[in-house]
């Protein structure tokens, strides 16, 4: 049997209340009420932020950095759906979802973050817009891109699980199946402007900050490489995801998507390279790269993180092996994260002394709602068919099930299809 | 039946999609051509406000009456309570007085600091809903509680670093100098200029004091650094201006070049998302594009299908 990746399936051997799964929601939890001391108390005595470095790792780590990582479902699509690399779409809805989760976890970030809330309902009234704001732009386009096309995409694995387990919906589930058939290219060309838009405005957002970005870092094309950098960001996170779900749960994993993935991480991470190295070479900035400061160790750091990244991708790719390939994409997400990181604050030169670091509330915060995006993932992919798997493992799961059921028709509770399916414990 | 029905829905979408855009269009380049496109220059009625360093005797005055007349708390940090002593801008300091004086014993000097007013502001530019506005007759840049969101964009982007931030507390709120408006409507002269004893700074329209400025200049050639007023130029111009006897980096001042940072970085930017056209566009393509490669892949799903008995998964 070939492990050639052929529909979705969910991890079905698998339980959801494992240990690791507890922690992450005890994360969670534990940072939910951090958010309600850091309300009543203000963002002074919650936070390291002041007065010279007014955002903190809520902002310039969860959103401006981390929902690159959620920037699969516009990289990976792109290539799908534009340049027509069909075998690609077997991975789209582990795409959808780490991008969902992402950006549903950065979007609660900046609710936190921000100290007056309540007037962030000034975003349903265009009229109020000011329409040069790049600021503007990433308020409006991330929940626009996250609760329209995001959300709409990640609907069908929900409908298959009614249609599958509530035969009493199959008549509703197939009139929506239908109505979304339709409006589906509309829906896709959306999940790729929108963030395409955003994603650089993030990098347009730090243009504004002007002299206070050290200039290896400050240049017109911030938003490109923003952009540029949340496309291979969110390559290496799916292709990340995909290795290490496969490697953990023993699932077949299938060599020519994951080369594919690869093959476009390891294009994008060096062009990305290259311009950004023409940039600083026909700017004049190269020389700065070679003082003896901090900023030149940081530029250096990147550079040699994606740099090493690069040669592992292309590496791996010729020896095809999986657990070289996890480390090369986990070293890509870090220069690449690293990258979007420094301009907002170790880049960031406000005033000499001005100096932040962040206290503990507010990493626990930040981990806490990533650990809660990380747990969400761990219960979709075993409650709804997300992860890819050949067609065989597709009869196992049905077997399975099928097993399960008899047992409980043996015993004297009758469980529902439904609660088997989230209950299955071997 | 169903393919006319489902014909008349693709041309509904591609309507509304349409409606939409140009709906988008209108609304959003309004506002544009009002405020937030670039500002080249101050506006006629310009206030401004003359700040002469080598006036300037320390006496601080202008710090106290700024607390009394903005109903700030003095900041009394420092001093343990007993008297105002800021050390810097902050929620409860719009207006410092501070001290530039060099380890080697050269020559020192006194710097006033508070909001530039600045021709094209960096912080309105940044601004999501016009919190941050410059009026169109003053051209003072002040702050509208109901509109901010406390997302403290006018802090990171400020090259002068003045726009403060509430730390504590459930409503937090941004401070900084507003040009003592409501003194101004009812006739009288911002507190800092009224109560310097000096004159070492003082209020007036900003072509007069470029015009006093000038003729301090043309008095005394060689007292003034490098002859130049700081902000009839800088960052694209501002409506505080200097005059000092030291170099205008060591009282805090940046080097920004004339260009103002919104017209500087921006430029670009602006361009593309001008109209939206560009995002317009390009939306169109890829739904065309997305059309073709959805049918092979619904072509790909069928045939799927077929070979497995499986359900297709969209």
């Amino acid at each position: 049997m070939s492990d050639r990746w052929e529909r979705s399936v969910p991890v079905f051997n698998v339980p959801i209340w494992t240990k690791p799964f507890k922690a992450l929601m005890a994360m969670g939890g534990l940072a939910l009420g951090l958010t309600v001391y850091r309300e009543i108390a203000g963002l002074g005595p919650a936070s390291g932020m002041n007065d010279a470095y007014a955002w903190g790792i809520w902002k310039t780590f969860n959103v401006m950095t981390l929902t690159g990582l959620g920037s699969g479902a516009f990289a990976i699509g792109i290539s799908a759906w534009l340049f027509k690399q069909h075998k690609l779409h077997t991975v789209m809805r582990v795409a959808l979802l780490t991008s969902f989760l992402s950006y549903l976890s950065g979007l609660i970030m900046i609710g936190i973050d921000v100290g007056r809330p309540w007037n962030i309902y000034w975003l349903v009234t265009p009229w109020n817009w000011n329409p040069h704001s790049p600021l503007l732009e990433v308020m409006f386009c991330m929940p626009a891109y996250a609760m329209l096309p995001l959300l709409l995409e990640n609907v069908p694995p929900v409908l298959e699980y009614f249609h599958r387990y509530k035969p009493g919906t199959q008549a509703f589930v197939e009139k929506c199946e239908k109505i979304m058939i339709r409006f589906y290219p509309f829906i896709v060309a959306l999940a790729y402007i929108l963030p395409a838009m955003h994603q650089s405005s993030l990098g347009a957002l730090m243009l504004l900050g002007g002299n206070n970005v050290n200039p290896l870092w400050q240049t017109p094309f911030l938003p490109l490489l923003y952009v540029w950098a949340a496309a291979f960001l969110g390559v290496c996170c799916v292709a990340g995801t995909l290795l290490f779900t496969s490697l953990m749960w023993k699932r077949p994993y299938d060599m020519e998507v994951l080369v594919h993935l690869n093959k476009i991480c390891a294009w994008l991470v060096g062009t990305w390279l290259l311009f950004r190295t023409l940039d600083l070479v026909i700017s004049g900035k190269i020389g700065l790269a070679f003082r003896l400061d901090v900023f030149a160790g940081l530029f250096w750091i990147e550079m040699l993180f994606l740099g090493i990244a690069l040669y592992m991708l292309v590496d791996s790719m010729k020896l095809r092996d999986a657990r070289l390939m996890f480390h090369a994409h986990v070293l890509v997400g870090v220069g690449g994260l690293l990258y979007r990181f420094n301009p907002t604050t170790l880049a960031f030169q406000p005033k000499p002394g001005a100096f932040y670091f962040p206290s503990a509330l507010e990493i626990l915060t930040s981990v806490g709602f990533v650990a809660l995006a990380i747990a969400g993932f761990s219960i979709a992919v075993k409650v709804f068919a997300i992860l890819p798997a050949p067609n065989y493992t597709w009869f196992q799961m049905e077997a399975h099930e099928n097993k399960i059921k008899a047992l409980h028709r043996d015993g004297e509770k009758v469980v529902s299809l439904a609660a088997a399916a989230t209950n299955f414990s071997d | 039946m169903d393919l006319t029905r489902r014909q008349a829905l693709q041309k509904f979408a591609t309507g509304t999609a349409a409606a939409v855009a140009t709906a988008g269009l209108t609304t959003i380049s309004l506002p544009g051509s009002a405020h937030g496109e670039e500002v080249k220059e101050a506006p006629k009625k310009a206030v401004s406000m003359l700040y002469d360093a080598t006036r300037c005797i320390g006496c601080k005055s202008c710090v106290a009456a700024c607390s009394e007349a903005n109903n700030l708390t003095p900041d009394t940090g420092l001093s343990g309570g007993l008297h105002q002593a800021p050390t810097d801008l902050n929620a409860f300091t719009k207006n410092i007085i501070k001290l530039y004086r060099p380890a080697d014993g050269s020559q020192w000097s006194y710097v006033k600091q508070q909001c530039m007013h600045c021709v094209d502001p960096t912080c309105v530019a940044g601004c999501s809903f016009f919190a941050l506005t410059k009026n169109p007759e003053t051209g003072i840049v002040s702050w509208n509680g109901s509109k901010c969101m406390g997302c403290r964009y006018c802090e990171i982007s400020c090259p002068y670093h003045v726009p403060k931030f509430q730390w504590q507390g459930m409503n937090p709120k941004i401070v900084k100098c507003e040009f003592c408006q409501e003194r101004l409507a009812a006739g009288k002269n911002p507190a800092c200029t009224s109560v310097c004893p000096v004159q070492a700074v003082v209020f007036g329209n900003r072509e007069e004091l470029l015009d006093e400025a000038r003729r301090r200049i043309a008095e005394s050639p060689d007292k003034y650094f490098e002859n130049r007023i700081f902000g009839e130029q800088d960052g694209g111009g501002t409506q505080v201006l200097y005059l000092s006897h030291l170099p205008f980096e060591k009282l805090g001042l940046p080097n920004l070049g004339t260009e103002s940072i919104p017209s500087k970085y921006m430029k670009w930017q602006r361009k593309l998302y001008s109209f939206l056209v560009v995002p317009t566009v390009l939306y169109a393509t890829m739904v065309g594009v997305i059309r073709g490669s959805w049918k092979e892949h619904q072509h790909h799903m069928l045939e799927d299908q077929k070979q497995t008995g499986l359900r297709p998964q969209l």
